[in-house]
Formats: structure tokens, sequence, C-alpha cells
């Protein structure tokens, strides 16, 4: 067996789940996890499925090409290795920056996250601009393990907001469990 | 991953509406420190006190950094020193107070409760003796907090403790007459004192407590009124689904404050405790008590309305928190502190609040008669009677009640007092007949132990 990633973009409409989950247990392939998001009316789904060892990732790819054939989706097929499946370590806090619309905003948090080595494991930031406080929202949710420098981090990611005019808040995710989930 | 909404909503609650933990209490119990030698018991306790608490307040702020909630006070009770000094004098007993000032101090803490006697059923010697100490040794200190507690549903109340804590309030009251009276925001007189409670100025570690113990204290008092306010803008509520929004939101500022306090415990290696679910205000808008009863359509705190209006808040608070927390404790209500709570203050003041209107009210609230000021001049026997009615609501009404009560030295009915910072301002409140000289409280010994059944 085979561990494959098939990712699955297109303009949104009813049925593409089942179309492609229908065409891979044609093929003999077993889910384990699928995942989708829709942004402004586009689709994107992440298919992880178990394939029979005498199918190619190329003809999977092919098959289900030629099935969704006019739906206009994209579809890739990527073999995945186990070792790149182990969730990410660390303890999680969310970084929420709220405040005016500017372009760059995602490229200077992120740089800034990534020159500290911090895993963004989650993203979503929404710019509809506008006087609404919370209409320019961005929200990262970031892995800090035990060889990040949090303190460095997390001063560096208030200085660039203060820059930029906006308010920024650091929190462990656990604050958001406590208050949100029973 | 949380919806934006919720996200949205908690920062916003830290961000506008005044969330914090109020308190995180460290308890350490005593009385391994006991010895007939005074400068050994005093270097006995500021090495356990110190040992425990050193770390105390780094710990707290970076727990609170980290969950970007602020703890607000870091505080220190300990077993009650009319107890574990037992042996010592009142002068022996204010140096105690006093180097308890002075470990608070050095360990960066506003507030160390637990100078304190329980006396609900006879005074011993140690008691007497604290007692005795009270005026001076709160004077004299800052920092140092003391609670006497003179009545329990079981024991009934002890008049002649009553009376005596009449007369240590007036006396320091006249200590700290360039303070207005500052000494008495201390010192608070209990009828069924928690054990376990990590509000100050009652706090005090219980004898049937662990070694050390951390108590946390909740606030969000604004959260409450903001929730109400969002729903009702919405449309009209019935009462019993206002009731429900109340019980919600406790739930969840109880969980902030179950998470910080076990973070700081775990990490100070320390016990936890319980969660005290009361809604603490603070002097400032948008953190007020007061401010609730306006979102719940009454035009003040204390018109007709007012004492129905906080048993469903108080019971509704209680409920939602007793859902998110498995321990439960200290006080756990609505406070309405008069000073301390701007909105409340500003009720009195006008008039809308009376004490007799307050007294009612502390019959469904959790304390009692919390940060009142009085004229200076009311009688110390007016001034027990204040304390007997009080403690007489706790005793039949098997629940805790207090005094805090301040004689301002020197003003009337309608000046201003300040007290600074938490404790906050306000103007002295009206005493109708405080001139009295009644014999009732004179008399002393013990009003019984009420019946526990044929209740009516």
């Amino acid at each position: 067996m085979t561990k494959l990633i098939i990712t699955v973009l297109g303009k949104d409409r009813p049925g593409i789940i089942a179309r492609v989950s229908q065409d891979l247990f044609d093929l003999d392939c077993n889910l384990e996890n699928v995942n989708q998001m829709i942004l402004q009316g586009q689709f994107a789904g992440f298919f992880i499925a178990e394939a029979p060892a005498s199918l190619t990732p190329e003809t999977i790819q092919d098959t289900l090409a030629r099935k969704s054939n006019g739906n206009g989706l994209s579809i890739y097929v990527r073999v995945l290795d186990p070792a790149d499946t182990a969730a990410a370590d660390g303890e999680l806090f969310l970084i929420t920056t709220i405040g005016p619309d500017q372009k760059g905003l995602v490229a200077r948090f992120s740089g800034i996250i990534a020159d500290y080595n911090a895993n963004i494991v989650n993203l979503k930031a929404v710019f509809k601009g506008g006087t609404d406080p919370n209409a320019n929202v961005m929200i990262y949710q970031v892995a800090i393990t035990q060889a990040v420098d949090a303190q460095g981090l997390f001063a560096a990611l208030r200085k660039k907001a203060e820059q930029l005019s906006l308010d920024v808040r650091i929190q462990h995710k656990n604050i958001f469990d406590a208050i949100n989930k029973i | 991953m949380f919806e934006d909404h919720e996200i949205i909503s908690t920062i916003e609650m830290v961000k506008n509406e005044n969330l914090d933990v109020r308190a995180v209490t460290l308890g350490v119990n005593l009385f391994d420190c006991i010895s007939h030698d005074l400068s050994r018991f005093k270097e006995n306790i500021r090495k356990k006190i110190i040992g425990h608490a050193g770390q105390l307040v780094d710990v707290c702020d970076r727990v609170g950094e980290k969950y970007g909630i602020q703890v607000v006070n870091k505080r220190i009770s300990i077993s009650p020193i009319a107890l574990v000094g037992a042996g010592f004098t009142p002068d022996q007993m204010v140096e105690i107070a006093v180097t308890l000032n002075d470990i608070a101090r050095t360990v960066n803490i506003d507030f160390i409760g637990g100078f304190s006697a329980l006396v609900e059923k006879g005074m011993a010697t140690g008691d007497k003796a604290l007692i005795a100490a009270l005026p001076q040794a709160l004077a004299e200190t800052q920092r140092v907090c003391a609670s006497v507690n003179v009545a329990t549903t079981k024991a009934g109340i002890n008049m002649d403790a009553v009376f005596e804590m009449a007369q240590a309030i007036k006396k320091a009251a006249e200590l700290s007459r360039e303070d207005d009276g500052l000494a008495c925001a201390k010192l608070c007189v209990f009828s069924n004192i928690p054990q376990d409670m990590p509000f100050m100025a009652g706090a005090y570690l219980g004898v049937g407590q662990a070694d050390a113990v951390i108590n946390v204290g909740v606030s969000g008092p604004g959260v409450v009124k903001r929730a109400i306010e969002r729903n009702l803008a919405n449309g009209p509520l019935t009462l019993g689904k206002i009731a429900e929004i109340i019980k919600r939101t406790a739930c969840k500022v109880t969980r902030v404050g179950e998470l910080i306090g076990r973070e700081v415990a775990d990490t100070l290696g320390i016990k936890f405790g319980v969660v005290d679910l009361s809604l603490a205000p603070t002097p400032t808008v948008g953190d007020s008590i007061g401010e609730i009863f306006q979102a719940l359509g009454l035009s003040h705190i204390g018109v007709p309305g007012s004492t129905a209006a906080l048993a469903m808040l108080n019971d509704a608070v209680k409920k939602g928190g007793a859902f998110a927390s498995s321990h439960v404790g200290g006080l756990s209500g609505a406070f309405i502190p008069v000073s301390e709570d701007l909105n409340i203050a500003n009720a009195a003041e006008k008039g809308f609040l009376t004490i007799e209107k307050l007294e009612a009210m502390t019959c469904v609230c959790s304390v009692g008669l919390d940060m009142v000021p009085v004229p200076g001049d009311i009688t110390e026997h007016s001034l027990a009677g204040i304390i007997a009615d009080e403690m007489a609501i706790g005793m039949i009404n098997a629940k805790t009640t207090a005094t805090r009560i301040i004689p301002v030295p020197g003003k009337k009915a309608g000046d201003k007092v300040h007290f600074g910072g938490l404790l906050g301002e306000a103007t002295i409140m009206d005493v109708p007949h405080l001139d009295l000289k009644d014999a009732f409280v004179t008399y002393g010994g013990r009003i019984p132990a009420p019946i526990h059944s044929l209740k009516n």
C-alpha cells in the first residue's frame, strides 16, 4: 500500500467531494483523512488515502483527472512519506492582529515567525477594509517548541504591530479552550 | 481551530470588558512555626512564607502573560495569628503584624491576610491579645489584613466579641485619622467565615487546609454586563433567559480563573485549592457590579427591585461557576463593596442606595456591608448594633456575611473619602440614629445558635 495526498482545487459547487471520493473508492483506495475549505467561492480539498501498490500515483492522477474532466477541477497526487505525517510538536499560541488593512501584512508577520523558526499550523486572515475594527483580522496558530526563543518572537511581533498600528494579542491556545469549549 | 467569533469575543473580554483574574492567593500554614520565643517565631514565619512565596509574583506575571489574562493581585493568606501566636501579648502581636508587613513588602505583594481570630463561641488568650492589638497593628502597617469571626450558624453570635470589635474599629479609625480611617479598610468582622477565601481583607488559611495552597478569585462584572447588554440589543428577554446568560458567562470566567490558578500552582509545586466565583468589581468604569443592575433595567443599584436582581445575579454566578469547576469555595457570589465600585459609590452618594437597603441586599449577596464609610462620630453602640444585625443575617441564613465599616474620623454624612487604589473612594453614607447608646449590645454573652428545622 502507498500513502498518497490528493489535492483538489476548483470553483466550488455541489458534488466535488462525492465525485472524488467515489473515484478513489472505485480505484480501491482507502481514505484516511479528508479536509476541505472554501475561500471566496473556491474549493480546496485534501484527501489522504492508502492506494493499492499496483497503482502508481500517475495512474491515479490521470484517472481522477479524466473522470472529472469538464468540471474545471485541478487534481494533484503525490506520494506521502509516513515519516512526514507526524504532528507538529510544541505549545500552541494564537497570535491575533486587528487593525487597518495594508499590503504585505501576512508577509511581514509570517516572515518574523519564520525568522524565529516557529511553525504556523493554522492561519486565517480576513481583510475587508472599512472602519469595522474586526473586519481586518489575522489569526495565526503557531507551534512554539523548546528551541524557539518565544520571548524574542513575541517582542518582535509586538514591535512590528506597533509600527503598523495594529493591535496584537498573543495568547496560549488553552485560554480559548477554557472560554469556548466545554 | 476556533471560530473567528470565538477568538474575537475572547479578546474583547480581555480588552474592553476587564476580564482578569482578580486575585491569586497563596495560603501558608504557620503551625510549624510556633515558638514561645518571639524573635524565633518571627524568623520562622519569615523563612516559611518567603520560602513558598518568593516566586509568587513572578510566576503569576509569567502565567498571566502566557494567556494574555492579567493576574491583578497576588496575595498571601496565613493561619490565624491568634492561634499560632497564642502565647504572645498584644504588644508582641503588633510586632508580628509589623513583621508580616515587612514580609509582604519583601515578596512584593499588596496584602497578607490572616491577622485573624475565630471567636464565635468564646475568646481564648491569643484571641484577646490579637483583638487588643488590632487598632495599633492595622494603623502601623499597610499590607496586613485582619479578620475576626464572631458568629456561626452552629455557635450563634458572640456579642462580647461584637462589642469589642466595634470598639477596636473605632480605635483603629482614630489611629489612622490622617488617612480617613484607612486601617478599618483592612479589617472584617465575619459570620461563617470561609477557610479558603482568596479575597482580602478576610482571607486567612483555615486549620483544615494543606500546608500551602493556591486559591484563586475571579473577576468579571464587566463581562457579565456586556453579555446582558449584547443579548438585550437583539430584542427583549425574560429574566429566566437573562439568568441563563449570566450563568454561561460566569462559567467562562471561572474556567479562566481555574486554568491560571492551576498553572500557577503547578509551576510553584503547590496544591491547587479552590476557585472563588465572586464577581469582584474595581473602581473602574466597565468593571462594576452596579452597572450590571443598570443593564438589568434598574436605574440605580439600591432602588426597589435591587434585592431581587441581586438574588438572581448571585445565584446565576454560583450555578455557572459550580458547573465550570469541581473545586469551588471561598465566598462565591457577587460583591457589593461601596467604595470599591464606582457605580455603587455614585448610587450611595445620590441617595438611591441607603445603608438599610444595603443591609437588606446582603441577605442575598455573598458578603455583607463591605467598604462602607460612615460618619466618624457613630457610637460604639450603634456600630456594634450594625455589626450584630449583619452577623444575624449570616447566622440565620447559614451563609457568610461580614462588615467592613470605616467610621471616618472628623467627617460627616455626605463628605467625600478617598482610600486610593482598589479601595476606591466614596461619599460617607448617612446612618440614622448613629448617636444612640442602646444597652442591647452591651449585655454581652452569646445569642444562641438558631434552630435548624421549622424554617420559615
